[in-house]
């Protein structure tokens, strides 16, 4: 799955442009609480991107196909002149159209009438309600509808199916298009009233004739009831047939197929709970191993399971853990040294973990340290005690690997997100904002005055807006495209050479 | 918001800066009590018609810890999160401040070893922490579908419904804490009237 598709893109964050590519969003400054987005994923080809809220919907953007080429041939000559369109529509993946696909081509070639060079921009696909809010009677605890994570599966037809999951119950969906309906049934009318059958008296094949394209979202598996904590994690394995589930305490492997029963492989769930001191925060399958996965803890610590070994993996294979350092340690170590996400590299070789203040990357074969530390905002760490008491430090932020495993993304606060490209060891730091949203309108780097003279353009540590955090972003798995997350907007970034 | 915890606490963080190198004892230990306050806030204010973040939860007890540590207090750690996720609001509010309560009397008493509360805020205190492990248990058996109903009513201890007179607040034995005026029992005043939000 590396990003063989690239078509020569190049090495990473820095030796790219970052230019504005699109928003999406309200522009209010009053945010509904529903409309904050929760997840962002791209689908395996790229073409979907998909989101998720605090409300419990889903929201898929479509890639609109690129170059769409438009060649007018006058064929009469004698004052009346019908243009003739001869319409090609091409893919950008470069895949070839099948032949029912080319009446959608056509039909979404009309639709970028006005604009035809359309650079790929996505578009709304599909809305759909994944999950309500719920009661829990016997605790008497509300269930929250906020989308914590989605996952795609591998395309194997027409259809696209996804893993959407809040606290407590994971749904997959199916997202499928329709653009033709049955006419000339033999039983019922057009009106879709039932014929009499004894009146017939000669049947007919019903046809079928084109339609308005519908995209119709639909849950085909429910998998409920099997985590009594918050999950926060789901991963689809590479045998494409199971999947894991991992709340605070537990991970489930689950069939996609079955929803009554899964299996529990990890329980870290002490006998006396008053024991507890430690919770799962991620969990991923290693994306080319079925047999592995990894889960990293509060207390910054991953290990690294082999299924094989045992059905309930509560020892570990590999165990990963970087030494303290004694000269830094704070009554918020732990805090910060907590591990909010985790994310194997396309290759497999290496995986990346986000702590509070920065990012690192590990080697699967050294257990002893990471190879990479990359440091986030740095400038935080004196600022730590207001951070807790306003409850910051306890922000979840996602990572990130670009396609080809180069680069990685995180985000930070003030609606600023972080790039480090591992060849050229650069990093930048970039802002998601309205203010910058001009068409193709290059991002300026951006940078923190931690003390001292602020120089014109910086901006200093006191001055940075908290609220305003980016937790969700995601890169395009072949092409320098990326999606952040900016409370209730999504911003889409492209490289410029795209 | 975040501008004006800012103002509260700027002090602090000028003072962490300044004296980077040089913690006078005064400093660290007025550093460690807002710490140990705003942790305890923290715990009070989790509780809500939603099921807290047991993360969050689980951090801030481990800081807690830390800092009771740090006041010298021996830790006797006993994390109630069970409470929580009940949803009993009196019940969980009593029998977590309660919990830490205890930790502070016990720990701060070092001929006496820990017992029973000596001073529980109710009669349900005591009580639910113990069948609340049990109680997930046979919740979460029940999901995976493991037990009938009759097995899941079984485990519940139902003492902890059973009501009883509440006894009146009692007076802190005073061989339990330093003298009265010392900076032991101010922390504790200190920390009564901000359960008591007065």
């Amino acid at each position: 799955m590396a990003g063989a598709g690239g078509g020569g893109c190049p090495a990473g964050g820095n030796d790219l442009q970052w230019c504005f590519s699109q928003v999406k969003g309200a522009v209010d400054e009053d945010v509904a609480e529903a409309d904050i987005i929760s997840t962002v994923e791209f689908n395996y080809s790229g073409d979907l991107l998909a989101t998720g809220d605090k409300g419990g919907r889903v929201v898929i953007f479509q890639r609109e196909q690129e170059a769409v080429v438009r060649t007018k041939c006058r064929i009469w000559r004698d004052g009346v002149l019908p243009l003739f369109a001869c319409i090609l529509a091409v893919r950008y993946a470069a895949t070839a159209l099948p032949a029912e696909r080319w009446g959608s081509g056509l039909r979404e070639a009309h639709r970028n009438k006005s604009r035809p060079h359309s650079r790929g921009e996505y578009n709304v696909y599909s809305t759909f309600q994944s999950h309500e809010p719920e009661f829990d009677y016997l605790k008497s605890l509300e269930i929250e509808e906020k989308i914590n994570k989605i996952r795609w599966l591998p395309q194997q037809n027409a259809a696209h199916f996804l893993l959407s999951t809040n606290d407590k119950t994971i749904k997959l969906w199916k997202i499928s298009e329709r653009d033709k309906r049955a006419e000339g049934y033999n039983l019922k009318d057009e009106d879709g009233r039932l014929r009499d059958p004894f009146r017939i008296t000669a049947l007919r094949v019903p046809i079928l004739k084109p339609m308005d394209l519908m995209v119709e979202a639909s849950p085909r598996r429910i998998f409920a009831n099997a985590h009594t904590y918050h999950i926060n994690s789901i991963s689809v394995n590479s045998d494409h047939e199971t999947y894991l589930s991992a709340d605070d305490l537990r991970i489930n492997l689950w069939h996609l197929e079955i929803t009554d029963r899964s299996f529990n492989i990890v329980d870290i769930k002490p006998v006396n709970m008053e024991e507890l001191t430690e919770v799962i925060t991620a969990a991923e399958f290693h994306p080319h191993q079925c047999n592995v996965f990894v889960y990293s803890s509060s207390k910054g610590t991953i290990r690294l399971c082999d299924m094989r070994s045992s059905a309930l993996c509560d020892r570990h294979a590999k165990f990963f853990e970087e030494p303290e350092d004694p000269s830094s340690r704070s009554f918020f170590s732990e805090i910060i040294s907590s591990i909010s996400d985790v994310k194997f590299s396309h290759s497999g070789r290496y995986m990346m973990t986000r702590d509070y203040l920065s990012v690192k990357v590990w080697d699967l074969n050294m257990e002893s340290r990471p190879v990479e530390t990359h440091q986030v905002h740095e400038y935080l760490r004196s600022k730590l005690c207001s951070l807790y008491e306003n409850d910051c430090i306890f922000d979840k932020f996602e990572c990130c690997w670009s396609g080809s495993d180069s680069a990685i993304m995180t985000g930070s606060y003030n609606n600023f997100f972080r790039m480090f490209d591992r060849t050229t060891r650069r990093d930048v730091t970039l802002e998601a904002s309205r203010e910058n949203s001009k068409p193709r309108a290059s991002l300026k780097p951006r940078k923190v005055c931690t003390g001292g003279k602020r120089k014109k353009d910086e901006i200093s540590v006191d001055s940075l807006d908290f609220n305003k955090k980016i937790l969700h972003t995601a890169w395009h798995p072949a092409e320098n495209i990326i999606a952040v997350a900016a409370t209730n907007n999504l911003y889409i970034f492209q490289d410029k050479v795209n | 918001m975040v501008g004006g915890l800012k103002r509260k606490h700027s002090d602090l963080e000028e003072e962490e800066e300044d004296e980077k190198w040089d913690w006078g004892p005064a400093g660290l230990r007025s550093y460690q009590q807002a710490l140990l306050r705003i942790s305890l806030d923290k715990v009070q204010r989790s509780l809500g018609p939603r099921a807290p973040s047991l993360r969050r939860h689980v951090l801030i007890h481990n800081t807690l810890q830390q800092l009771q540590a740090a006041l010298c207090l021996a830790p006797a750690p006993a994390l109630p999160p069970e409470p929580l996720f009940l949803g009993e609001e009196d019940f969980s509010l009593s029998a977590t401040i309660g919990s830490i309560l205890r930790e502070l009397e016990t720990s701060m008493d070092e001929t006496e070893p820990p017992q029973n509360p000596v001073a529980p805020p109710g009669p349900q205190n005591e009580v639910l922490p113990q069948p609340d492990p049990v109680f997930l248990e046979a919740l979460s058996s029940r999901y995976l579908g493991d037990s009938g109903l009759d097995d899941f009513f079984l485990d519940i201890d139902t003492s902890a419904v059973e009501k009883e007179p509440a006894p009146a607040p009692p007076e802190p034995p005073h061989n339990l804490f330093c003298a009265p005026g010392s900076w032991e029992w101010n922390e504790l005043d200190h920390i009564m009237e901000i359960i008591l939000g007065s």
